[in-house]
């Protein structure tokens, strides 16, 4: 169950494009869940993790974030943890799909999987994370749209390298702009002929002011129905958009 | 323990036991902030606006801050009233406070169709009638007489840059109390190259807020509730004193309810029962 707590932050380092913010929180969300935090601005804003620790969680904020202008030890009013994060039980075969934006947003689920492959695609190389950043139990493939590092290209092509992965993947992980769900969705189906519930799950980032679910800011259309990503996700079953 | 009258002028009255109220939109339709916010805190629950038919959500972006303050559109999107009656009716019962459904003035046929349709519901007390921006008096009295053939008590929230022409007659017509008012429009652009036009929340309203009811509290002879910018106690106090009987709290609700003080949010619902005559009254 939810609940008020403080959220206190603990350490703060460059991790570019990022800054890296270790947070101290009685109660850290879950890969995938989130934390409303009260930053002093006139809406709350969620706080994914990107890293669960002993102590609480480290978070990848944006440069100019409220967090990433702050000093260690202050602390923040938060309430959660709130939402439905990443489904998945022991796989042993994982995929995670995200943009040069959002990785972090996945990279809890890095020991998820005993064979963890992220695909990353990024406009160019300057956008994406050092490769120091990245853990070496997980192999990385990167598409850029100009082909300054990786293939060139981007994930719903029809030669992506996502479509073998899928068809080896237990489980796929995605944290990508929304308005690509319906197309990697009909790249799901092409390769897997009747993939099961959640076989693969999509996060939707976005303003998420209330978290209850009554502000209606958060609302999302997956084939004409429309959902609150605030507690019906922020992690969907990504076939539901396709 | 003494009660507040909303609707002093309707035969069966609309007490309510607190002055605070959740302005419509900030906490939904019945019980979805239980785990956030203590219930018994609030005077009365004043539900998400709904409209007779199903409206869908605006495109995003919905929302830009700025400073203090925010614009949010959402396009008001609920499921029609009847599907709301369908899933809430149950809830309202359980929370024991009186419920005041916020109607989207469409048009006064539907205003007539869904008051007449609320009649049958038993926990419903009154209805709140969400004015569009640039009604014209002719409209507003047009809903209003609609909203009254049902019987239920009636408060019509005033758009913000009309309360000049349309709260002295819709006092005249027998409008039991007004909302003064509802958030001004605004326009912000998104970063994205486009603007986003919608309604703007911000505590820096407060004096706006203050003014109004202050002017309008001591020339009309209803009760005015007192909505825009209230982000404290101290603020909700202050709209007391120039003459709301009530207030209505909306975006600070988002950022932190235990403000307002009151015990464990979730907590079983220990608000006193409304008096026999609201009970045996609210539904003639």
């Amino acid at each position: 169950m939810p609940r008020h707590q403080t959220l206190t932050l603990r350490e703060l380092r460059p991790a570019p494009p990022f800054w890296l913010a270790a947070c101290e929180a009685a109660l850290a969300p879950g890969a995938g869940q989130y934390l409303l935090v009260d930053f002093g601005g006139p809406l709350r804003e969620a706080v994914f993790p990107a890293q669960l620790t002993a102590e609480g969680f480290l978070c990848a904020v944006p440069v100019g974030h409220p967090l990433a202008r702050s000093l260690p030890g202050a602390s923040f009013p938060a309430y959660g943890p709130l939402g439905r994060g990443f489904r998945l039980d022991e796989v042993t075969r994982l995929l995670l799909v995200a943009e040069a934006t959002s990785w972090p947003l996945v990279q809890p689920l890095f020991t998820a999987g005993a064979e963890v492959v992220l695909v990353l695609e990024a406009l160019t190389r300057t956008q994406l994370p050092s490769m120091t950043q990245l853990p070496p139990n997980v192999e990385v493939m990167v598409l850029t749209r100009d082909g300054s590092l990786g293939q060139m290209g981007y994930l719903e092509q029809s030669d992506s390298p996502l479509r073998e992965l899928v068809r080896w993947a237990e489980r796929v992980a995605l944290a990508c702009d929304p308005e690509r769900y319906p197309a990697l969705a009909a790249l799901v189906r092409e390769v897997r002929l009747h993939p099961l519930p959640d076989f693969a799950q999509a996060l939707v980032q976005g303003p998420m002011p209330c978290g209850m679910g009554v502000c209606d800011v958060c609302r999302i259309t997956i084939q004409g129905r429309e959902r609150l990503s605030c507690v019906e996700g922020p992690v969907f079953d990504l076939l539901e958009w396709g | 323990m003494e009660w507040i009258e909303l609707a002093p002028r309707h035969k069966y009255g609309l007490p309510i036991a607190t002055p605070f109220l959740p302005a419509a939109g900030t906490i939904g339709y019945s019980d979805e902030a239980w785990d956030w916010l203590d219930y018994r805190l609030l005077g009365a629950l004043i539900t998400h606006p709904v409209s007779w038919h199903p409206r869908s959500a605006a495109a995003p972006p919905r929302v830009v801050t700025r400073g203090t303050g925010f614009i949010i559109h959402t396009g008001l999107p609920n499921p029609g009233l009847p599907a709301v009656i369908r899933h809430h009716q149950e809830a309202w019962k359980r929370l024991k406070l009186p419920v005041i459904v916020h109607l989207i003035a469409t048009t006064p046929e539907e205003t007539a169709r869904a008051c007449e349709t609320l009649t049958q519901v038993t926990s419903v007390a009154g209805v709140e009638l969400g004015l569009a921006d640039g009604t014209r008096p002719a409209q507003a009295l047009a809903h209003l007489a609609a909203a009254q053939a049902s019987g239920l008590p009636v408060i019509v929230r005033v758009p913000f840059r009309q309360v000049d022409d349309l709260a002295p007659a819709l006092a005249r017509a027998g409008a039991d109390a007004l909302t003064l008012t509802a958030p001004p429009r605004g326009l912000l652009p998104t970063g994205r190259g486009v603007h986003l036009r919608g309604r703007l929340f911000d505590p820096a309203l407060l004096p706006l807020t203050l003014q109004t009811v202050a002017y309008w509290a001591s020339r009309l002879e209803v009760p005015i509730l007192a909505c825009g910018g209230i982000s404290s106690l101290e603020d909700a106090q202050a709209c007391l004193e120039v003459g709301a009987v009530a207030v209505q709290g909306d975006a600070l609700l988002w950022r932190d309810s235990r403000w307002l003080g009151g015990g464990q949010p979730g907590a079983p619902p220990t608000a006193p029962s409304a008096p026999e005559s609201q009970e045996s009254g609210v539904n003639p």
